[in-house]
């Protein structure tokens, strides 16, 4: 793509914050840091996002390399078709993830010419030393991408960590299975310990580690209050934003400068709460991200919500905290073992809630919660095709969540002229596309969608006794 | 003064103009070729000729539909999700499920006391659309125009099982080989469609009174199957392929009604028929 109209892309997307908009070079500095420290000589492991074990990596001057993200970056810089092109061309099918796709693209090519790829964004992803997989549930590419990604780098060992949770059933107490669980994950952290151990030479220094997740504790508070000052009315700031902020949160949680970045950004939400300043300057609609990555090469979708006056206090998307204190992690001296409880209460969190809603879901509860708390006029979601993980329950808990929760009162007129009284479903939009394939998004039918649910915004507060 | 109102429906396949006073008193409805759309001053001309009215005596001029965006001589642009609504409900005041069928586009919309309150929308895939029905209609040598009759003489409607365009259109193929009669085999696929379009919509809770718009509209075997589907009678307006238009120029009346009673002044743009250039 022409430089010019690279900044071009860049000129036209508008952070709401500091903090969001100080996130580019952050990242950047990032992957370059992966670069340097890889000349330096240091160890870098391949990695997923939301893996708990990065205060782990953090202890053991282990350089985290963070595939999605660099599939992520490619996407935002509209420069990823290439490397899709080329896993294509080596027989992987265009319909899997296209962040593995992307890594598999890069990474073939990079180990094929024995350098980075011409022209790599921001420098290109550095080769590994080893590579964590790290299976949840549902994504199999968190096992499979780099099973596939080792045809190219033979010599690179693979670790799989599986970190399992319990699924919900209204019938099943959290209580009763809860042990397991534990014992099953600290275990499996315990074989990662060992497993970096020999690939450092160095042992597992445990009160270094403590002190870590003691700070990963601390952050995950910060957070959460820092972005539960977005449910002030006008919102200081929105989802776009968010998708700039969570970095931190994904890539360098356990760490000070982590840490003091969401300091930083409370301070500014405060001020801005104080100022009155909103995203937009006249806030009407507000409107809950309920989930769906975004589509990295188009966020300024977002900015295209704001300029119609709609704006996002709150998404379940890269939300991935909880209030610690509110997760029932009991004492213990062990900071394996804390991560393991934090895990576990992360995940079942909205377990209890869910059961006493007939029809409820936790993610339905979930989404309810933020519609109540963020005082939610609409709901969106991003059905990105190639992230089967995500987006296929997304669907389903928006229809669940229309069953259950109808909290608009109206006025009905019917076949007599009567109007009675009664409720209806918050309105809600599905935008389809993808992750980082741009081929799959049409910028006139996005925005032709988000036009009418607007309309539809409006006329159901008319409608609105 | 009489005052005029213009509605102007730019949609995949199909332009559509209506002009308004108190009635409709012209319309017209032309394909939508990337020549027309350009020229979609054209075809408001013309449809200005047939009531011998000159674009200056128009009140209010609103743009719809996928191509709206570029219709510089109108005074504003409203999707078509309220404009369908608008004037699906100046012909059915009690509905409150819409389903519209376009050429390249397939969209349900849910209707409270006349006004749009939620919507989903397929603009993604030929299947569930006006798309389907001509690729196959195509593959077995028929007018689209004739398919809806011909589905209906079908008593045993073939099972399409699926519903990729690209697919459905071998199947179909092989199926008229293997014997099935070119009735059931049309039948079948307006059943397919209709399944498709009832998966879609269902997202809405659709509710009585049903009101089918589009293209689609006009084929009596696919509103049939449709109608048994989805478990209501399916209605259809006088000219399904108008409504959008017409809630174009009703929303218009209603914008210049309101400025009236207000006392503000109505905004318009230049009164010029210029063509469309970018697209
Ligand atoms: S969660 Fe989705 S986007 Fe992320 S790695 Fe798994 S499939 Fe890919």
């Amino acid at each position: 793509m022409a430089e010019e109209e690279k900044k071009e892309v860049r000129k036209k997307r508008r952070t709401a914050t500091k903090a969001a908009a100080s996130i580019g070079p952050m990242v950047k500095e990032s992957i370059g840091g992966t670069i340097r420290a890889k000349q330096e000589g240091k160890k870098l492991a391949y990695t997923f996002i939301v893996c708990l074990y990065d205060e782990i990596l953090s202890v053991m001057d282990i350089v985290p390399v963070w595939t999605e993200n660099y599939a992520g970056v490619c996407g935002a810089k509209r420069d990823a078709e290439r490397f899709l092109e080329r896993a294509e061309s080596l027989g992987f099918s265009r319909s899997l993830c296209t962040y593995a796709l992307c890594g598999l693209g890069f990474d073939q090519w990079r180990e094929k010419l024995g350098e980075m790829p011409p022209d790599a964004p921001w420098g290109g992803q550095a080769r590994p030393d080893m590579m964590l997989s790290s299976g949840q549930i549902l994504c199999d590419p968190r096992n499979k991408w780099y099973q596939a990604a080792q045809q190219f780098m033979p010599d690179v060992p693979i670790y799989d960590v599986g970190l399992p949770y319990p699924l919900y059933e209204d019938d099943i107490e959290v209580a009763d299975v809860q042990d397991y669980y534990i014992k099953h994950i600290t275990e499996e952290l315990r074989g990662l310990v060992t497993f970096l151990e020999k690939q450092t030479g160095k042992k597992m220094d445990y009160d270094r580690l403590s002190e870590f997740v003691d700070l990963g504790e601390r952050t995950w508070n910060m957070i959460w209050e820092t972005y539960e000052l977005r449910r002030a009315v006008p919102t200081p700031m929105g989802t776009g934003d968010a998708m700039n902020t969570m970095v931190p949160m994904v890539f360098m949680m356990g760490t000070q400068q982590c840490y003091d970045f969401y300091l930083a950004l409370n301070k500014e939400l405060q001020d801005k709460i104080a100022r009155k300043e909103g995203v937009v300057e006249d806030e009407k609609y507000r409107l809950l991200w309920g989930g769906g990555l975004p589509s990295w090469f188009a966020l300024t979708d977002f900015n295209y919500f704001n300029s119609k006056g709609a704006v996002f206090p709150v998404e379940t998307t890269y939300r991935m905290i909880e209030p610690i204190y509110r997760l029932n992690i009991p004492d213990t001296n062990d900071p394996i073992e804390r991560l393991a409880w934090r895990w576990f209460g992360y995940w079942t969190y909205w377990y209890d809630k869910a059961k006493k809603r007939p029809g409820s879901e936790p993610d339905v509860e979930r989404l309810i919660q933020y519609i109540e708390d963020y005082q939610i006029d609409g709901v969106v979601m991003h059905e990105a095709f190639s992230c089967r993980t995500w987006h296929l329950g997304l669907i389903w808990q928006l229809n669940q969540l229309r069953k259950i929760y109808k909290p608009i009162p109206v006025l009905i007129l019917g076949k007599d002229g009567e109007k009675t009284k009664g409720k209806r479903e918050l309105p809600s939009l599905i935008l389809e596309s993808d992750i980082i394939d741009i081929s799959s998004y049409s910028e006139v039918d996005t925005r032709n969608r988000i036009d009418a649910f607007i309309e539809t915004l409006e006329q159901t507060k008319k409608n609105k006794v | 003064m009489t005052q005029y109102f213009a509605g102007i429906d730019i949609g995949s396949t199909m332009t559509k103009v209506v002009i308004m006073d108190s009635g409709i008193i012209s319309s017209i409805i032309g394909p939508t070729g990337p020549e027309q759309r350009r020229l979609a001053n054209k075809v408001m001309e013309k449809a200005l000729n047939e009531v011998d009215l000159p674009f200056e005596a128009i009140t209010y001029v609103v743009a719809t539909g996928y191509g709206r965006i570029n219709v510089p001589f109108a005074d504003k642009q409203i999707t078509e999700i309220s404009c369908h609504a608008k004037g699906v409900a100046h012909f059915f005041p009690e509905v409150k499920t819409i389903i519209d069928i376009g050429g390249q586009d397939c969209k349900g919309i849910r209707i409270d006391n006349g006004k749009p309150v939620d919507f989903v929308m397929n603009d993604k895939c030929a299947a569930g659309t006006g798309r389907f029905l001509e690729i196959i209609a195509d593959a077995l040598g028929i007018k689209i125009e004739e398919m809806g009759e011909i589905g209906l003489e079908g008593n045993h409607p073939a099972k399409i099982s699926n519903i990729c365009t690209v697919f459905a259109e071998q199947e179909v193929v092989a199926r008229l080989a293997e014997g099935v009669s070119l009735h059931n085999l049309v039948a079948g696929i307006l059943e397919s469609l209709a399944n498709r379009v009832s998966r879609m919509v269902n997202r809405l809770h659709v509710a009585e009174e049903v009101v089918v718009t589009g293209g689609g509209a006009k084929n009596v075997g696919l509103v049939k199957a449709l109608s048994d589907k989805l478990g209501y009678t399916v209605a259809v307006p006088p000219e399904p392929l108008l409504t959008g238009a017409v809630g174009a120029a009703l929303l218009g009346k209603d914008i210049a009604d309101k400025t009236l009673k207000d006392g503000v002044s109505l905004e318009t743009k230049e009164r010029s028929l210029k063509e469309i250039k970018i697209f």
